[in-house]
């Protein structure tokens, strides 16, 4: 376990080399670098320009600014945000806990209904609750998240004044009660959307599982049907779900990045848009090496997990 | 094989298809006298900022939206089967080569590497289509790859070979074949995965742009009037829930 | 979990705060990257509020002395031209201003910020007019001589973002020094009690304000960040922000009926026209053609429409406001006979696909616009229909923001709807001077014309308000003649706030509407 969490560790090195070199090449790419937004003041004249230019680097060439950034990232130097001068890593660590704390209680949520679901809709199949429940899945993945998102705020903002539409708490208050309540409707987005996701990996695992015969056992021996159920039959079924759960909750930072828009979450999502509008390169390299790295790292958990809670499977490279 | 999600579909994209024939309003035809009505008899979805006919609109952004969502998939798929055939028929360093590069782009959140690349790029359609394309072969690449893995090994291989069968010929005319049914899964699973794409670039304004109605750019639009004007998202969602629900479900055959 | 949510949900929520002389919340649709009005950027609001200047702008647009005991004119000696063609300004500023670390306020920050300004090692956002000064003398401590090497005409803006503190800054690398970029130091009726990135800027009234006791009356006020504009107008309407400044104009008919708001029509000092590119597209350099294209739309419908009226159509790019204003010009009417007469006299015939061509070409161009503004797009969508009906095919063609300004400063467009925010002195020279063609520039019409650019630098070099004020005249007139670009309507601000402020007093300007902000009050 450890040779292989060692190696896979060592491999993942040249991976983010490589995403890294890419999303520099793309970003890079583009017309309208991060001075661009100063060209509309008629206040600002070519001389400026040139010297903020200079000033940031940008009149070197690509590939030395490329390892230039590099080798101060590798070293914890992300830069300065090209916006206000401040330091990159500042900026993401300060919108750090709101993402966080979105996507923990997002993934609580989407855990706490996509178990019930997946294991019912597996337990009843092909009965009239188990096609509900697999017809509200489907509908569940084939919606835009930001529709749905907008869709909310409609309804229980705009309409029935329930909650919050935006923020992340109420200037003046910021109780529990407050935060609970601007947190439920970009959660419950997010929540729904991957819910219905891995009900459906559930489903289909569960079903799989039920058809083994250690299951068939387990019922010959007169254990009960909910035992088998959760007792037997989940416990198998969980290995791959929990596989799934990991490498899902480092993309859902991507995901948070439509809903984090349409809630003002001051989240990493909402830095993201800000940072792409202003052609902030520095911010908008660290935000992707950062998902990035994450989304390894979850990987290589992921599989060791599973490698753990299922036996049968083998940890290859 | 014809089946009810298949068969809603194939109305949708006729419909699509047959458009400007079908709607008695041109869907860019300005009238700044009938702005904003409401769903009515005269239009059935009422009318947009401009006085145009929303469900002239929301048919002719089905034709966009379904075309850059059927396309970008097709892409996706040949790309995948290229390089996951390659990969799982070599095995070996080219393998490990491949899926290493696979794995790279994976890791990378797909939204936010496609808004900063239509953000800077501004593409055109087929080059939306082409970025879309390329954003979503991977998962199709990891399927064939492993099919073919376990597939390889086997005596119809063997024999194909000892006939003198040249790689490309064992590849295209036996084992792919035989991965057909996991491609077709996959490459609709694609379809819906580039519609939802396609129109969340849309709707953050870096996809198809305006006056090109797409349905992720109508949604784009309606944001603003959300509350006062919502029949103008109400359309555009329902009708990629719609397709969606559909492709889906066609893929679970 | 999940009932945890979904019973805190149920909880009846406490109404939002209102407004009050405690704390009013501002719905703020960005983030400043610095408060540092030197360094920044755009939209300078919330530094308004701390930093003062020597002069500001009120709401007629005109300069008002406010750190200065009164504006230099050459009437009441305070602006003396020297014999070898430079000029001499005489600040006396008001005694007893201190800044809010209780040291004096000296024309020794004068001097000083002329000096890091225009030293190599700072880098401010613009340095327009400090780097014609040459020196600045301060005889007494309330006194500042700013010598100009010539002529500058809008001397009495020159310090209207403030001065910058030297006891606290001498000797420092400015672009660094965070303490001052994230909470400035100043004169003005706040300070910043508190940054919260990503989410909000507090300030808080300070103690003895000079203005008088008592003010301001609003004792903390909040700039809640909330970029996202559909979210921002939510909140006024929830009652979570109380002031929202630059209401979207497609916003006003949600929130024009709430009795809690008052939405506030101040006509703007920026205007929105069709740049013509005659560099890049060649049949605009004739003038039968541009009146043609002005002809063919037909604005006061725009107006009416599009816009829900909520803004006047305009005839040039100098805003009824402004002093150099002149209506006796020539304007053109919605006319598309004429039109058509004047492209067929132009020698542009219609074809078979119902566009004109002359020698085989297709009078047809692309219209760039800025992407993200419903009613921009709009326009830009309605102007390609009007021109079509005439035979003229369009391209509407949308870019992102920071894209966009990449392409005109590159002259790479044939033509774009867009906006210019006119500065307070209405001086249009970098506008359509022939040699201020970008990068020397903003004519980006590309236009040249021998006589208007010596009235534009004539006006630049008087400090006569008469004098410059019959050369601009002539220059809108010609302006209005030839049409270099297409005039369509004057941007008005729109700004949403409690209807419970007194007081309040709309800005046209790019001073905002803070620049009262110490008179406010919330009544019960």
């Amino acid at each position: 376990m450890i040779g292989f969490l060692g190696r896979r560790c060592l491999q993942a090195v040249p991976l983010l080399f490589v995403i890294s070199a890419l999303v520099f090449l793309l970003i890079h790419a583009a017309p309208g670098g991060p001075l661009a937004i100063y060209l509309s003041n008629p206040n600002i004249r070519a001389e400026d320009i040139d010297r903020l230019r200079r000033a940031l680097g940008l009149d070197r060439p690509l590939w030395e600014q490329y390892v230039a950034w590099l080798a101060a990232f590798v070293r914890g130097d992300w830069g300065y945000s090209f916006s206000d001068g401040r330091p990159v890593a500042t900026r993401i660590a300060e919108r750090l806990p709101a993402t966080l704390e979105l996507i923990s209680v997002a993934m609580a949520g989407a855990t706490s209904l996509a178990l019930p679901i997946g294991v019912a809709a597996a337990a009843g199949r092909g009965r009239w609750f188990d096609r509900l429940l697999t017809g509200a899945s489907l509908a569940g993945i084939s919606l835009p998240a930001f529709w749905f998102g907008l869709l909310l705020q409609i309804v229980f903002s705009i309409g029935l004044g329930w909650l919050p539409s935006s923020g992340r708490a109420t200037p003046t208050g910021g109780d529990l009660v407050d935060r609970l309540q601007h947190l439920v409707l970009p959660a419950a987005v997010l929540a729904i959307v991957q819910a219905a996701a891995w009900s459906r990996y559930l489903r289909g695992s569960m079903i799989a599982t039920l058809r083994q015969p250690f299951i068939a056992a387990a019922r010959a021996r007169g254990v009960p049907g909910r035992r088998v159920l959760l007792r037997h039959a989940l416990r198998h079924a969980i290995g791959p779900l929990l596989a799934i759960v990991m490498v899902d909750a480092a993309l859902l930072v991507s995901g948070a990045v439509v809903t984090e828009s349409v809630f003002a979450w001051p989240g990493l999502g909402s830095l993201f848009t800000e940072a792409l509008a202003r052609r902030d390169y520095t911010v908008l390299m660290a935000l992707l090496m950062l998902s990035s790295s994450a989304v390894v790292l979850f990987n290589i958990v992921a599989d060791a997990v599973h490698a753990c809670v299922d036996p049968r499977v083998v940890l290859a490279w | 094989m014809v089946t009810k999600p298949a068969v809603v579909l194939a109305l949708l994209m006729a419909v699509a298809a047959a458009a400007p024939l079908v709607t008695p309003y041109p869907p860019d035809r300005i009238d700044l006298s009938s702005r904003r009505e409401a769903p009515s008899a005269a239009h059935w979805f009422g009318t947009d900022d401009l006085g145009r006919d929303v469900l002239a609109r929301v048919l002719s952004g089905a034709r966009v939206s379904l075309a850059v969502g059927l396309l970008s998939a097709l892409v996706a798929g040949a790309i995948g089967v290229a390089v996951g055939g390659a990969a799982g028929y070599a095995g070996g360093l080219a393998d490990a080569a491949l899926m290493r590069g696979t794995d790279a782009l994976l890791a990378v959140p797909r939204l936010p590497l496609l808004m900063i690349a239509a953000a800077l790029l501004q593409p055109s359609t087929p080059l939306l289509i082409a970025l879309i394309g390329s954003a979503g072969w991977m998962e199709t690449a990891r399927v064939v790859r492993a099919e073919l893995m376990s597939l390889r090994t086997r005596e119809f291989v063997e024999s194909a070979r000892a006939i003198g069968a040249g790689h490309l010929r064992v590849l295209a005319g036996h084992l792919l074949p035989n991965a057909a049914q996991l491609i077709a899964v996959s490459v609709t699973v694609a379809v819906a995965r580039s519609i939802l794409l396609e129109s969340a670039l849309s709707f953050f304004g870096v996809g198809v742009r305006p006056p090109a109605a797409s349905w992720g750019n109508m949604l784009y639009q309606a944001q603003s009037t959300l509350a006062t004007e919502p029949w103008l998202a109400l359309a555009p969602g329902i009708f990629i829930l719609l397709t969606t629900v559909c492709v889906n479900l066609a893929s679970e055959e | 979990m999940l009932f945890l949510a979904l019973a805190s949900a149920c909880t009846r929520r406490p109404p939002a705060a209102p407004p009050s002389n405690d704390l009013l919340i501002v719905g703020y649709d960005r983030e400043p990257d610095t408060l540092n009005r030197f360094s920044t950027h755009i939209l300078e609001d919330i530094q308004t509020c701390v930093v003062e200047g020597l002069t500001t702008t009120d709401e007629n647009m005109k300069v008002i002395p406010l750190l200065a005991r009164d504006v230099p004119t050459v009437d009441n000696g305070g602006v003396k031209t020297r014999s070898d063609g430079g000029m001499d300004v005489i600040w006396k500023l008001r005694p007893g201003i201190t800044w809010h670390d209780g040291v004096p306020f000296t024309s020794a920050d004068v001097k000083f910020t002329v000096d890091a300004i225009n030293s190599p090692s700072y880098n401010p956002e613009s340095t327009d007019g400090f780097d014609r000064i040459t020196s600045v003398d301060t005889p007494d401590p309330l006194t500042a001589v700013v010598h100009y090497k010539e002529i500058y005409a809008p001397y009495d803006i020159q310090f209207i973002r403030g001065t910058l503190p030297k006891h606290l800054l001498e000797g420092r690398d400015i672009d660094r020094a965070q303490d001052y970029n994230r909470s400035p130091l100043g004169t003005g009726p706040y300070r910043v009690a508190e940054w919260k990135a990503g989410e909000y800027i507090l300030l808080e009234r300070v103690p003895r304000y000079w203005q008088g006791d008592g003010l301001p009356r609003i004792r903390r006020l909040m700039f809640k960040f909330v970029a996202n504009t559909n979210t921002r107008i939510n909140q006024l309407k929830s009652g979570e922000v109380h002031v929202v400044a630059l209401v979207p104009w497609d916003k006003y008919r949600e929130i024009a009926t709430m009795p809690s708001i008052v939405v506030n029509r101040t006509p703007g000092n920026a205007y929105e026209h069709v740049t013509l590119n005659e560099r890049q597209f060649a049949p605009f350099a004739d003038v039968r053609i541009r009146r043609a294209l002005i002809m063919a739309l037909d604005r006061e419908l725009f107006v009416k429409t599009i816009l829900d009226g909520l803004a006047p159509v305009t005839h040039g790019a100098i805003q009824p406001r402004s002093w150099a204003y002149t209506d006796r010009i020539t304007r053109y009417p919605f006319d598309p006979a004429k039109a058509r007469a004047l492209l067929d006299e132009a020698g542009w015939t219609i074809g078979a696909n119902g566009i004109r061509r002359r020698d085989g070409r297709p009078l047809a161009f692309t219209l760039i616009t800025q992407a993200g503004y419903a009613i921009r797009e709009n326009v830009a969508q309605a102007i390609e229909r009007q021109l079509r009906d005439v035979g003229v095919d369009v391209r509407v063609e949308l870019h992102d923001g920071t894209a966009i300004s990449a392409i005109w400063f590159e002259g790479k467009f044939d033509a774009m709807l867009h906006w210019w925010q006119m500065p307070s002195d209405p001086e249009l020279t970098t506008f359509f001077a022939a040699d201020r063609t970008p990068p020397a520039g903003r004519n980006i019409n590309y236009y040249r014309n021998e006589e208007l650019t010596r009235l534009l630098y004539a006006s630049d070099r008087t400090i006569d308000r008469q004098e410059r004020t019959t050369l601009l005249q002539r220059a809108q007139t010609l302006i209005a003649e030839e049409v270099p670009e297409i005039p369509l309507y004057s941007v008005t601000r729109l700004d949403a706030v409690p209807a419970s402020l007194r007081h309040f007093k709309g800005n046209p300007t790019n001073t905002g509407i803070f620049w009262n902000v110490y008179e406010w009050e919330i009544s019960k």
